[in-house]
Parts: structure tokens; sequence; C-alpha cells
């Protein structure tokens, strides 16, 4: 062990090599462990993120396929009329309860939302509504007196949905609290309580608390709704809970007001299903499952093909853009740390590797002495390796004391760049949540004895759900463990020992003939 | 016999201008050798060879009757051989004796309280233990070389060899370093070979080797 003492003795007598070595050493360890620090809260905002958010998949009627089989079936009928799909015959299949709840069973389910929606009329209390709708209905009323709506024509299926329409959309859901705009924070439960389970075949309802102020209905009231079709038929509602929205009204829901936000009344599905008659009993226009780990997406929908999903009924619709857009900026600060170590290190490595070898150079005549005594060339090597050791203590000391803030400084600012190019990203694509026909609504226009529509909630909210995430991937919370400090000293090991290594080529081909007897 | 040269060549770009041709010479122990040349002769090269540092282009060098090939040139050095160096050779970083204890422990030397030990081989030079704290690099010339005479000495190697120990010195330390030398041989058994160019010197050797015309030639000093 004389080499460690020779390298102590060394490094003490040395002080301003030693200072030097400690200065660089010390950068180079405060670089690798920003980026060790910065990629490890990555990782776990990551896994955060993985676990708060989640991936959903929707269940749905398989609208292409729907839509050949109504194509087909018209051609075998009618060989005379053109090959394009009548809509008044097109029909779908609503999913049924039973795959719903094989579904919810699999693995990696963490919660599901089933969603069926028709409408109605208010009966003992006034929709919300504008002028202009009035306007447009009135036109649409004369117009179809007119008799210019024609079987088949291409606003026939409009038509159909516009006159069995209602003015209030009932939102039928398993439970509020898995319901998209809940999820989302667009809408909020104020007072009373939400649907749950407990609610199935019941009929309670939650309504918007602009409704609420405007028909002056409190939560325990009571509220009437007809049919859209048939006025005779009429349903009591018991108001349970009253729920605040922040969706506001756009240019479709001024003209149709059960789109209007205001005026959409969550019951169970099951009430929903009853509204839109017999056909729709045990079933659901789709359901969303919240995956837990949104990684096994595919292994999801592998799953629910080997549970005996019908995938020319049913159609999965796979949706981790959220995660995927929540964790984009984190990905990329985790590359990039993840660069910043690997190119420290090596560009450490090469500047150590320098150092050690003008050091060397300079120190040929005291290796001479040593060769010349006998010592072993790895001892001298040792010794070398040693002196670094100990360099490396302390730069592992400062680095630790300042790492963590220089990895608060480069982390921050590197999310927030990531964080402000992928919302302007997002933003120029037009991404998802700019709105458009909600999924479950659109499924299902014309069948049944209601026109069923929804608001586009599934899509409309995504945009603010995407919105909220991307704002709480603003902050990294960098900190320092003992791990990233071990990893620390596993990379200043490493790249001490690569560095001497190549330095010491030099050492290994020195003759102590040539270096004292010259 | 301690050290033999056999047969020994050694040249170093061109055969033909070999340093030496057929060089055989044998060194006993306890006693003092000189090898006495003018500047450029090979005196150097010939310790670099008895010492382990080179090995020649033909020929042997048996040291007890074993080939220093067959000992390891580093196991050789470590083990058997101690070099005094002109210019001293001592650890710039430490003082005179770490030095001494540094390499006592890289030829494992058998002596229980090295430090103790140095302390009291360095006072018999003349190093007080004060000077002997202190850097070497703060001792003068001739203190430096008694440090690295009492390195060869405290490394328990039977064989000292010297490359122009004097040359940086007076003549009163010089006298003092060639005394060091002849109680290293004389009082305790040691072969010590000394090369040197100074005429003074060698005649205190109790056997001299002029190095003349690639060959070693014995002189006789007359007292």
């Amino acid at each position: 062990m004389n080499f460690i003492k020779r390298a102590f003795y060394s490094t003490k007598a040395k002080k301003g090599r030693t200072l030097l070595l400690t200065f660089v050493f010390s950068a180079i360890l405060i670089f690798i462990l920003a980026g060790l620090t910065i990629q490890s809260a990555s990782l776990k905002a990551t896994e955060n993120a993985k676990k708060s958010m989640g991936a959903t998949v929707t269940l749905s009627t398989n609208m292409e396929n729907a839509m050949k089989k109504s194509s087909s079936s018209d051609s075998d009928d009618s060989s005379d009329k053109s090959d394009r799909p009548d809509p008044g015959s097109f029909s779908i299949t609503p999913v049924d309860l039973d795959t719903v709840n094989t579904l919810a069973k699999l693995d990696n389910v963490a919660s599901y939302s089933i969603s069926s929606s028709t409408s109605v009329n208010a009966k003992s209390f006034d929709a919300i509504s504008s002028e202009d709708e009035e306007e447009d209905e009135s036109s649409s009323s004369n117009s179809s007196n007119g008799g210019n709506n024609q079987q088949g024509g291409p606003n026939s299926g409009m038509q159909m949905m516009r006159m069995s329409s209602g003015d209030i959309t009932i939102e039928g859901t398993n439970d509020t609290a898995t319901a998209s705009d809940f999820t989302s924070g667009t809408a909020k439960i104020t007072e009373g309580v939400g649907i749950t389970e407990d609610d199935v075949d019941s009929n309670h309802a939650v309504i918007e608390t602009n409704l609420a102020k405007a028909n002056d209905i409190s939560v325990g009231d009571t509220i009437k709704v007809t049919d859209s079709e048939d006025e005779d038929i009429v349903y009591k509602l018991k108001v349970v809970g009253i729920y605040k929205t922040s969706e506001t009204a756009d240019a479709r829901s001024m003209r149709m007001t059960a789109l209007n936000p205001y005026n959409a009344i969550y019951t169970s599905y099951t009430f929903a299903n009853k509204v839109k008659g017999d056909d729709y009993k045990d079933s659901a226009d789709s359901v969303i499952y919240t995956l837990s780990d949104p990684e096994k997406m595919d292994t999801f929908e592998k799953d629910a093909k080997k549970a005996g999903l019908d995938t020319d009924t049913y159609s999965l619709r796979t949706n981790d853009q959220v995660y995927q857009q929540m964790i984009q900026p984190l990905e990329n600060v985790e590359s990039f740390a993840k660069k910043i170590v690997i190119l420290v290190s090596a560009a450490g490595t090469v500047i150590l590797a320098l150092i050690v070898i003008l050091m060397i150079r300079e120190r040929k005549y005291e290796i001479g002495v040593l060769l010349s005594l006998g010592e072993k060339r790895f001892k001298i090597i040792g010794q070398f390796f040693a002196e670094l050791l100990a360099v490396l203590i302390v730069a592992l000391v400062i680095a630790g004391v300042s790492g963590k803030f220089v990895g608060n400084i480069v982390g921050e600012q590197l999310l927030e760049q990531q964080a402000t190019t992928t919302a302007s990203t997002s933003n120029n694509q037009g991404g998802p949540g700019q709105g458009g026909p909600g999924q479950a609504g659109g499924q299902n226009l014309g069948q049944g004895r209601s026109g069923n529509f929804g608001r586009g909630s599934s899509f409309s909210n995504f945009g603010a759900s995407s919105a909220k995430n991307a704002k709480q991937i603003e902050d990294l919370n960098i900190t320092l463990s003992l791990k990233e400090l071990v990893e620390l000293g596993g990379f200043g090991l490493a790249i001490s020992f690569l560095a001497v290594i190549i330095a010491s080529i030099g050492v290994m081909r020195m003759q102590p003939k040539k270096i004292l007897i010259s | 016999m301690m050290l033999e040269v056999k047969d020994v060549n050694y040249w170093y770009n061109n055969k033909a201008d070999a340093l030496y041709e057929n060089v055989n010479l044998t060194f006993e122990k306890g006693k003092l050798y000189s090898i006495l040349g003018s500047s450029g002769s090979g005196k150097t090269t010939f310790l670099s060879l008895i010492a382990g540092l080179d090995v020649p282009k033909t020929g042997e060098i048996l040291y007890e009757g074993k080939s220093l090939k067959k000992i390891g040139l580093t196991n050789y050095r470590n083990q058997y051989v101690s070099i005094v160096f002109q210019s001293y050779n001592l650890l710039p970083y430490m003082s005179a004796v770490d030095n001494i204890v540094s390499a006592m422990e890289i030829t494992h030397s058998h002596q229980a309280n090295r430090k103790d030990y140095a302390f009291s081989m360095l006072e018999k030079v003349g190093i007080t233990k004060e000077l002997a704290q202190k850097n070497v690099q703060h001792l003068s010339g001739g203190q430096q070389q008694r440090v690295a005479i009492v390195r060869a000495m405290c490394c328990e190697a039977r064989l000292v060899v010297a490359d122009e120990p004097t040359g940086n010195l007076d003549e009163k330390n010089s006298l003092e370093i060639v005394r060091l030398f002849k109680e290293l041989a004389h009082d305790q058994g040691k072969c010590v070979i000394v090369i040197t160019h100074e005429r003074e010197i060698a005649k205190e050797c109790d056997i001299v080797l002029e190095l003349k015309h690639k060959k070693f030639n014995e002189l006789q000093f007359q007292n």
C-alpha cells in the first residue's frame, strides 16, 4: 500500500496541481450530477404522470363496419338504386353491458365510464335557449312542412335528428366522477351528490347550476321531462345534485338548445336507455376505460379480443394523447439529460486524461526513480489513480452540494422550454380539443325513439384536459438522493479509471534508463 | 562471486560501433570497485547493464550465478541492486526520511521499525532528524547525495552501483561519500561499483577498472 502513501504525499505537496484537478473534476461532476438529477426527476415525473393520468380506450360501435353493412344491404335489396348508402336505413348496434363488464374486468383497467346519451324536452321547467335558435327551429319546421324533405336525400339524416331532438340532453353515466367532463375538471359538483353506480335504475339527476337558477330548482326537487317524440310520455327526475360547468356555449349550441352545455342533465345510463327505448336496455353508446398503465394499451386491446370482443360490431379506440402530450416535454428533458451525462462523461474523461498525461510527463523523472527502485508499473499507475481518487472524493462533495442547484436551474429552464415548444406545436397542429362532434352522440343519429346526440364532450374536453396536464409538468421536482450520489461516484470512478488508463499507456512504455540516464 | 559479466557486447545503432566487445568481468562482495573512463566511453551504459536498467546485445550478466533475464529486471532492481545516481534521484515531494522509508517499503525491507532505522542511518551520515524531516529539495547537493546513499544502504540489496556519485559535489563532500561507500563494502559486506571519471575518487577504491578502447583493464595505483 506504499503507492497510496506516495499518492497522499504527492497530493499534499503539489497543492496547485491538486486544486486544478479538483476544480476540473468538480465542474465535470456537477454537470454529470445535474444530468443525473434531471434524468431521475424526469423519470419520476413520468412515472407519476403514468399513475395519475393513465390512458383511455373507448369501446363503441364500429361505425365503419356499420356503414359498410348498411351499404351492402341496400344494394342487395334494390339493384336499381345507386351504390350510396341510405342514411335512413343506417343501423348500429349499441354496446351491450355484458361486453362492457367483461372488458372492465381485464387487467390494467383503473376505471370505466359508461356513456349513453339522448335528448328530451323540458316540461316542468324551461331549457336555456337563444333567440337565434328559435328562428332556426321555425324555419326548419317550415321547410319540413313544405314537403321538400325526401327520403334518402342528403339532408334527411339531419332532418330526422333535428325533428327528433329535444331541448335537454340526457347524459347517462354510471358515475359522474369518471365522466370525462368531471375528470377533466370542466364540470364540478357544487351541491348535493353526483351519479354513482347506486343510482342504476333510479330517476336521480344532476343538473347544471345555471339551469337550476333559471328555474329555481334545488337539490331534492323533482323535475319533469317529456319524450322528444311523444310529449305524452313524461319522466320524473329527482334532482340529487347540481354541477357547474366551465364549458362555454359555441355557435353550434347557440343554434341547438340541447347542445347548450347548461342544458345537460346527468342521470344514470339506465335512465337514458329507458328514454331511448326497449332496444337500448342494458346497453351503452360508448364506454371509456381508463388504464392504470398507458404503456399497456396494446395489451389491453389484445386481451379484449381474447376475451371475445366482436371487432366487427365494436371498435376500440385508444387515446393516450393526453399522456403523450404530458410526458413529451419530460421525455425530451430526460433524453437531453442523458445526452448531457454521456457528453460530459466523455468530455470529462478526455479532459482528465489530457491533464493526467501532462501530469505524467511532468513526473517522468519520478516514474524513473520508482522504476529504478524496482517498483511495479501497475503500482505506479495505481498511485496516479489513488491521487485522482482523493481529488474525486473532494469533487464529489463539491458536486453534491452544488449539483442540485445547477440541476434545478438547468432542469427548470429545459422543461419550461420543452413545455412551451410542445404547447405551441400542439396548438399549431390544431390538436385534440378543438371541438367537433361528440362521439357518443354522433354514433346514434336518427336511432331510437329519441334523437340521440351528445355535446361532443369526449373530445371537446380533451383540450381542456391537455392544457391542464401540460400545466402540471411545468414543475420538475429535482432532488438529490443517495442513488444519484452513488451513480455520480460510479461515473467519477469510471472517468478517473479511464483517464488514468489512457494516460498510463505512456508509463507502460517508459524505460528507466532513458529517463534517468540521459 | 557476486556479479559476473560474461561475453557482453553492446552497441546503440551499429554493431560496428560497439561500445564494448566481449567483456568478461567478475565482482566480489565486500569490495569497492570503480570504473574509470573518459566521457562517452560507455561507463554509464555499463552501469545501466549491471543495474538491470538495460540488457546487453549479446552475452549475459549473472547475479550469483543466475542470469538477470531469469531473475527479471524489475525483480532484480527491487531485490538485488541499489542504484545511486549523479543527480541523486530522490522523490521531490517527500522528506529525506520519507524517501528512505518509501524505498524500504518498495523493496520489502525486513527492517522492523523503518522510520527509526532511517533516522539512525541518516544520523550516521550527518543528516540530523530535523533535516531528515525537511523536503529533500531543501537539502544541499551533498546532503541529498548522502540521503541517496543511505537509501541504497537501507534497501538491503547486496549490490550497490553508483553513477558519478560525486559529480556534483565539492572535494570535502566527495571524500565523505567515498568514505560511506567504503563503509558499505567493508563493514556491510556489500559489493559497491562506482562509475567515475575522477582519478582521485577511483584511487580510493579497492579495484579500479579502466574502460578504454572498448576494453576494461584493471589499473594499479601506487600509494
